[in-house]
């Protein structure tokens, strides 16, 4: 067996399905688990945080932007 | 969304009582020996509490624990363990031998308060009356003024500290308030000055009752480090909570430690004094209610627009009209509204995304957000039923949702199992040390966390050579 270390994201699938389109480019997740878990590499959760979240962001409609 | 229309009005514990309850029998029961002390800590009891010790109050021997035990109906019976389980930690009521009888301090010091004698002055010792020399004592008025405006400075500071905004900085508080908010971690130092820090955020939106609590038992920590003794400390404390106000007291009776929480106190808008010398002081609202539940801060009235408490109108649709001339308040919204327009009575803003996204980014929850809103609903806002409009709320709760749309915990992926007896086995012994995330049986592989990493490799290790 193989024990591999990295970190448990749980999310929707909604998230789940834009991370998968993040790794497309920067290839960060260990194991796809289901619709709501993904393994990633571990020094990888601030960038992917990050991305995330002006991803969501450009995403919102905003008053005041 | 389960959306409820009232704020649970749970009674929790007051904040003293498990502090007290850390406390050894020692320090206890020297402090039950003032019958102030035991008045004020009877104050901050839950009723069936109370009930408990009146009943035993003016009994001379002890009675078995069976005979209290039979008023007690077996739905309430959690209920009533609770209550004796919180009195033998304050050694009030020791249990244990079969017996109940009040802690002998605690009853005489208690019968004392209750129906008077002894000579301790615990309660303090009422200056005596001024001849005719102009000097008169504080009326309520200046004392309320006085309270208010050292408590606000104190919240102000806070508050500003948080916005970039450094032309219009209010006063500073003293330095023991400063290191007051330091220590309690309700400010940080960032680059040498003083920045509120996400529980300070949180401290903003409590009442003032328990803004003023959390911040007496920052101090209590802070005794031993002082040199204070605790016990001189508290009761003083519970003498103020006890005291009339408008009324001058003595400082002949206090101790040192006493006599040297005097300028503390005064920092903090608990006690008044005309002079820093002056052999007699006042105590202000925020003291005499520490331990009652009459509100801490005088409710305003005349030259001020509307009262004190309920001054905000929420509409659907997300508009705040909050009618208050007061720049704390103001501050204080502005934590998690965006301020549109400002009058001489009224401020208008609108609860937007980006406003509560910033308010949840300092570290304030939407619980918290939404019970400040119900808790300074105006009253026109108390006809509303729910109260606060059932869309805002909502809405408030999923913005915090939205920010935890992404869960993540470190850990280790075991997979690969050489066989489905392996991998049962390991995730059995895994699964009884509590430490499994995520598991798939079809794949044969489990997400545990990384504490518990040493302890599967050994066991699997253990497993391979044996």
């Amino acid at each position: 067996m193989k024990a591999i270390k990295g970190i448990l994201m749980t999310c929707d699938p909604a998230v789940k399905q834009i991370l998968l389109f993040f790794n497309e480019d920067h290839s960060f997740i260990i194991e796809d688990l289901d619709d709501y878990h993904v393994v990633i590499r571990a020094d990888e959760e601030r960038k992917v945080r990050s991305m995330l979240e002006a991803k969501l962001e450009s995403n919102t409609y905003s008053l005041e932007g | 969304m389960a959306v409820d229309d009232t704020v649970p009005q749970v009674k929790k514990e007051h904040v003293l009582l498990p502090f007290l309850q850390t406390l050894n029998q020692t320090t206890l029961t020297s402090l039950y020996k003032r019958p102030s002390s035991c008045l004020s800590i009877f104050r901050l009891l839950s009723s069936l509490e109370r009930q408990i010790i009146l009943n035993l109050l003016w009994l001379e021997s002890a009675i078995t624990t069976s005979t209290l035990a039979a008023w007690v109906i077996r739905e309430a019976k959690p209920l009533y363990d609770d209550a004796l389980s919180t009195l033998s930690r304050l050694h009030v009521l020791p249990t244990g031998s079969g017996k109940l009888a009040l802690n002998p301090t605690f009853k005489a010091a208690f019968r004392q308060a209750i129906a008077g004698g002894g000579s301790g002055g615990s309660f303090g010792v009422p200056a005596a009356e001024h001849k005719d020399d102009g000097r008169s004592g504080a009326n309520t008025t200046v004392l309320d003024e006085y309270a208010l405006e050292r408590w606000e400075t104190i919240l102000h500071y806070m508050v500003s500290s948080g916005t970039d905004d450094r032309t219009r900085r209010p006063p500073e508080p003293s330095p023991g308030v400063r290191f007051l908010l330091k220590t309690s971690g309700l400010m940080q130092e960032v680059y040498g000055s003083l920045r509120i820090s996400s529980v300070g955020f949180q401290f903003l939106l409590y009442s003032p009752h328990e803004q003023l609590w959390h911040l007496l038992l920052q101090y209590l920590h802070l005794a031993d480090q002082r040199r204070m003794d605790l016990v001189d400390v508290l009761s003083f404390l519970f003498m103020l909570s006890t005291m009339e106000l408008g009324r001058e007291y003595s400082v002949q009776n206090l101790t040192k430690t006493q006599s040297a929480m005097l300028e503390d106190l005064r920092d903090y808008g608990l006690i008044w004094q005309r002079k820093q010398s002056s052999r007699r002081f006042s105590p202000t609202r925020l003291s005499t209610t520490l331990t009652s539940s009459s509100p801490p801060l005088p409710t305003k009235t005349g030259d001020s627009s509307g009262p004190q408490e309920g001054f905000i109108i929420l509409e659907t649709n997300y508009r705040i009209y909050a009618y208050t001339d007061n720049p704390l308040q103001t501050a204080v919204l502005n934590l998690f509204t965006s301020l549109k327009y400002r009058f001489p009575n009224l401020v208008v803003g609108s609860i937007t995304r980006e406003s509560v996204k910033k308010a949840l980014m300092n570290g304030i929850t939407a619980d918290q957000i939404i019970s400040y809103l119900f808790t300074h609903a105006h009253p026109n806002m108390r006809k509303n039923n729910p109260l606060l409009p059932v869309t805002v709320q909502d809405q408030i709760r999923l913005w915090e949702l939205e920010k935890n749309r992404l869960k993540s915990r470190e850990g280790y992926l075991y997979t690969d199992f050489a066989s489905q007896a392996d991998y049962e086995l390991v995730l059995k012994y895994a699964k009884e040390l509590d430490i499994v995330l995520w598991e798939n049986a079809a794949k044969r592989c489990f997400f545990g966390t990384l504490e518990g990493h040493p302890i599967i490799k050994s066991f699997i290790e253990r497993r391979s050579t044996g």
